[in-house]
């Protein structure tokens, strides 16, 4: 089933030494560059890059070329190049996996978009979460330099090109460009008003062209196959490929690189060989925190930037969660939101306090004490949170609760009004008993409870006193007979 | 911090030096800094901003914003569970629950002995490997409540 | 390495490499083993080393070399064999057992063998 992937920006990945830059010059590695600065001019690259219909893959999904012209077009002593390598959203690693197999592929590119914009000054923000992903990035950029791929007057066509490594230190915000540009300039990681973008005035009020990892690796395969053969890949608005990081409940984790357009159903039935131990697919979350679920009915979908915006979900960076039916959405929600909570910078109020509301709401509803009212809350409170708060981060952190909301309203309604979680997963609504016939009064369930809650002798039935019991699950796994009830 | 208040202050100095001094660079300098005394304490932060002539305040309300940086001395074997989304759905919390109870210290705290201490990350990119689990540099992959003890028992 | 002075030296270079890639593997079998974050922390590195190690003892002219991700979290460590003349192949969940299995019956037999991911 591998074949209905296409890899480009994965091209190198799993095929090369990274360690070595002779292993990937032999691949046509810095052909591209080559070929860039002796027999193209920084305009034609960028018309190449917009013709091919790259857009980014770091979650917006600007058109790449586009971004790289009006770069191009300010007039400034000094420009940079950045890469952002923050990857912040949990479950996705594509672009680790890219700096630790192919890291030649982005310093060529960046070198190329240096090139193009008029920047001979680059950077990499990179999480210091990827102790390796660093090592071969800097074994990379020493190896570049060494043969002159890198550094002044590369390859004796008087453009001169330095790159940087500039470290993250554990702030999901941090992704988002205004955040990283303060972060990368030793400050807190507080995101700014935009206009003006980082693209007129960035790094050191420089102006700063900021691409994703993945968007990166793209370039030097379209410089050297042509921006038709690019733009031949994927659906009308959304060209070339997507890498995927496939994880959960799908038996084949892992990453693909798949032709945009391709449906759920092909990336999680076929290409993931369905769900795990025979479980029903629940949903997929895309996007990640910013993101939504996307559910049984949108199995058929193509996915691409348009259409999953459609569904209520977003693109982002590719991570894709999938869930089977042992999964309780509202705790998933709770889940997301918790993490916006943590992640929120706390500069403005809406993002800063309407999320904090709506993890208290949450937290509420899966331990049972939510109401119907909770739900309008939830909805209300969401869309004041999306359309106030002042960066990427607040403006989308409501959408998975909306997502939940919409998609499984009645996994809602049933914990709020009947206080059922179908799930098992909300430990508050659940109850344990033993089932008087099954159980035979082997002990088991009564030696692990740790709350003492388990009363009776060798060979009688065992009971559970509801009130003492914590909840904790240790006796089912211990009785031997299943004659311990969870509803 | 075992060496003395001089040696400590040199090394600062040493480490502010290979970033110029750039308090542009404070992120790099606190990652080196960090990376030479397990943690920045208060005196490591007043130190540096005495070197690169910045109020310590910045310092402080940097260190505080980032999740990496910590002012609290870790455990011998620092052990960080991952709550990242893949391990979240993987049954991430009953390893955490597990380790919490087998070293009877709550997720943050460091063991009597200094010997452990727990944090929880958000996704090391391991994310196939779900549950994640690191004990200093060490990554253990598909982690269940049961293994825990084992786990630990490689660290006596 | 020396410095690449031109875009002509480049691309000498670069037709050099390719063809030293290509007698290289038209001789030996190739052996990529996946090195990355998840690979190591499954045993990759331990894999590569029984594969140098027992390549040598069998006098199996070879290259090992360690490679990113082949995106295959699911079935590390991965590895993949490429037999002069023939497609490439990828095993998953590669241990010392399954090393000797792959160069006993894949590599000198060519037989199936089990764990091979497609
Ligand atoms: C909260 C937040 C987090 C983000 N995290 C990332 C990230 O981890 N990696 C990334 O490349 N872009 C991230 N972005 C998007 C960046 O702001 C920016 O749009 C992107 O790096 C531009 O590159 P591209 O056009 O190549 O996608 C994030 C945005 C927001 C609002
Ligand atoms: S939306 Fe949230 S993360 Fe963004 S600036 Fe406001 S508080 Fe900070
Ligand atoms: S779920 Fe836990 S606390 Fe409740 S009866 Fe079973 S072992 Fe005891
Ligand atoms: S979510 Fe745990 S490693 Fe990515």
């Amino acid at each position: 089933m591998k074949n209905k992937q296409i890899k480009i920006a994965l091209k190198n990945c799993g095929k090369i030494d990274p360690e070595r830059i002779k292993d990937y010059i032999a691949v046509d590695g810095y052909k591209a560059l080559g070929s860039c600065l002796s027999e193209k001019m920084p305009g034609d690259v960028i018309d190449i890059i917009k013709s091919s219909g790259l857009r980014g893959r770091g979650g917006g999904g600007f058109p790449t070329g586009k971004k790289w012209e009006i770069a191009s077009k300010f007039d400034a002593d000094q420009k940079y190049v950045i890469c952002n390598a923050d990857e912040g959203d949990p479950g996705a690693f594509m672009d680790r996996s890219i700096l630790e197999g192919d890291p030649h592929s982005v310093i060529e590119a960046m070198t190329i978009c240096g090139y193009a914009t008029g920047a001979t000054e680059g950077y990499v923000y990179i999480r210091a979460e990827y102790p390796l992903a660093i090592k071969r990035l800097l074994i990379a950029i020493g190896q570049a330099k060494e043969v002159g791929l890198l550094g002044k007057n590369i390859l004796n066509s008087g453009f001169d090109f330095e790159i940087g490594l500039k470290y993250g230190a554990g702030a999901f915000v941090c992704g988002e460009e205004t955040a990283l540009i303060a972060s990368m300039e030793g400050k807190r990681g507080n995101p700014v008003n935009k206009p003006p973008y980082p693209v007129e005035c960035g790094y050191k009020g420089k102006p700063s062209n900021v691409n994703n990892v993945e968007t990166f690796a793209n370039i030097p395969k379209i410089i050297n196959k042509g921006a038709s053969w690019f733009s031949s890949i994927g659906t009308e608005g959304s060209k070339g490929t997507k890498v995927f990081a496939l994880a959960g409940k799908v038996k084949n984790v892992g990453l693909v690189e798949v032709p945009m357009g391709t449906t759920l159903r092909e990336l999680i039935f076929d290409i993931g060989g369905g769900i795990v131990n025979g479980k029903k697919f629940k949903a997929a979350q895309t996007g990640g925190p910013s993101g939504g679920c996307l559910t049984e009915k949108h199995l058929d979908t193509r996915i691409d930037y348009e259409s999953l915006k459609a569904c209520g979900s977003m693109m982002g960076s590719g991570g894709m969660i999938v869930m089977d039916e042992d999964d309780c959405m509202v705790a998933i929600a709770e889940f997301y939101l918790g993490f916006t909570v943590e992640e929120s910078c706390g500069k403005c109020v809406p993002c800063r306090e309407g999320n904090y509301v709506l993890h208290e709401i949450l937290k509420k509803i899966t331990h049972g004490e939510g109401t119907l009212e909770d739900l309008d809350k939830l909805k209300n409170i969401s869309e004041v949170v999306k359309a106030t708060s002042l960066c990427g981060l607040g403006q989308t952190s409501p959408n998975p609760v909306l997502s939940t909301l919409s998609n499984f309203y009645d996994e809602y309604y049933d914990h709020v009004v009947n206080k059922k979680c179908a799930a098992k997963k909300c430990r508050s609504l659940l109850t344990y008993s033993i089932i008087e016939e099954n159980c035979i009064g082997c002990l088991q369930c009564k030696r692990v409870c740790p709350a003492d809650a388990i009363s009776g002798e060798l060979k009688e039935k065992h009971v559970i006193d509801p009130e003492a019991c914590i909840k904790c699950g240790a006796c089912v796994s211990k009785c031997k007979f299943n004659a311990i009830v969870v509803e | 911090m075992s060496c003395g208040e001089h040696n400590f202050r040199e090394k600062l100095t040493e480490i502010c030096r290979e970033f110029n001094n750039d308090p542009n660079e404070l992120i790099s300098i606190l990652h080196k800094a960090q990376g030479e005394f397990g943690f920045l304490p208060q005196k490591v932060q007043e130190t540096i901003a005495n070197i690169i002539k910045i109020p310590s305040s910045r310092i402080y309300g940097v260190v505080t914003f980032y999740s990496y940086f910590t002012m609290e001395p870790k455990g011998k074997y620092p052990i960080s569970i991952c709550t990242g989304t893949a391990c979240y759905v993987k049954g991430a919390e009953k390893v955490l629950e597990a380790f919490e109870e087998k070293l009877n210290i709550k997720n943050g705290q460091t063991t009597s002995d200094g010997k452990f201490s727990m944090s929880s990350l958000r996704c090391v990119g391991a994310c196939g490997l779900a549950p994640v689990v690191m004990v200093g540099d060490k990554i253990y992959g598909s982690v269940n409540a049961d293994q825990v003890e084992k786990i630990l028992s490689e660290y006596d | 390495m020396k410095k690449i002075e031109s875009i002509d030296k480049l691309n000498a270079l670069r037709t050099y490499l390719e063809n030293e890639k290509a007698v290289s593997e038209s001789k030996n079998v190739i052996v990529k083993v996946a090195m990355s974050t998840c690979s190591i922390a499954t045993g990759s590195e331990q894999v590569m080393e029984y594969f140098q190690e027992q390549m040598k003892l069998e006098a199996i002219g070879s290259k090992i070399i360690k490679t990113g991700c082949m995106g295959l979290c699911h079935s590390e460590p991965t590895v993949e064999i490429t037999v002069p003349g023939k497609e490439p192949v990828i095993f998953g969940k590669v241990d010392q057992k399954r090393v000797e299995i792959i160069i006993k019956d894949y590599i000198k037999l060519g037989k199936e063998v089990d764990g091979v991911i497609n």
